[in-house]
């Protein structure tokens, strides 16, 4: 079953960037040995931590967004339990919640091209349309379909 | 309570502020006028309520560190729940504190 995960972990402020590459490829060789894949990854690089955490004041955040099986994810997180230049980590699923929110999205779009279909207005909001587009919900331009869905 | 001179609120949830009305032989009661409190993610139309996020969820997390409550931030319940989820993941990273020293 595919899913999708996102993973944040925070590495102690001594490592150095040699050391926090060697994390990034241990999470990379556990999850294709498991059958998953690394979408994306990022580093935030060092940032102050909100509170201390034993004796540190500051960490490196990476963020990877991986697909895989929860299997892959159990083991990244062992892995990470373990390791000492870790200081914290955070595993979240997000292919549900992301489906959720296309879905409010999608439906939102569509109800306010509905709503300006029955006003007699074309679907989309025009250029230069007054200002009642400003204060109800025909403010629809954060999200707009991509052209050519039209329906 | 406070000698009852002067009450807050009228027990309900304000939502429209509309007891303005209430002027009558008791001079001390007077309108009060309340602006109506409207979930800000509702009408920026805010879908994703993220732990990273940390410029959306700051505003929500006063000096204290507490979570604001919905009956002064006018969060909706749905929202409300996200906001809750996101900002206690983002305490888990460190992003955003458990509670001021």
């Amino acid at each position: 079953m595919k899913r999708k995960y996102e993973l944040v972990y925070v590495v102690s402020p001594e490592a150095t960037d040699a050391q926090i590459s060697d994390l990034h490829t241990q999470v990379e060789q556990i999850t294709q040995r498991l059958g998953g894949t690394i979408e994306k990854t990022d580093n935030w690089g060092r940032r102050k931590l909100a509170y201390e955490i034993g004796p540190h004041k500051e960490g490196t955040y990476v963020l990877e967004t991986i697909d895989g099986g929860g299997d892959v994810m159990k083991e990244i997180d062992r892995r990470l339990k373990v390791s000492d230049l870790v200081i914290r980590h955070l595993v979240v699923r997000i292919d549900e919640e992301q489906s959720v929110i296309d879905r409010t999205r999608t439906r939102r779009t569509e109800n306010v091209r509905r709503r300006r279909v029955a006003r007699g207005l074309p679907p989309d909001r025009q250029p230069g349309e007054g200002q009642r587009g400003d204060v109800d919900d025909d403010r629809d331009d954060r999200f707009d379909l991509p052209e050519g869905m039209d329906r | 309570m406070n000698g009852g001179k002067r009450s807050f609120g009228s027990g309900g949830r304000g939502k429209t502020g509309g007891h303005g009305a209430q002027q009558g032989k008791d001079g001390q009661r007077r309108p009060m006028f309340r602006r109506r409190k409207v979930c800000k993610f509702c009408a920026d139309k805010i879908d994703d309520i993220n732990y990273k996020d940390m410029k959306l969820l700051m505003p929500f997390v006063p000096e204290r560190a507490k979570i604001l409550p919905r009956r002064i931030s006018g969060t909706c319940a749905m929202h409300q729940r996200k906001l809750r989820t996101a900002i206690m993941r983002a305490r888990q990273l460190a992003l955003i504190p458990y509670t001021a020293e």
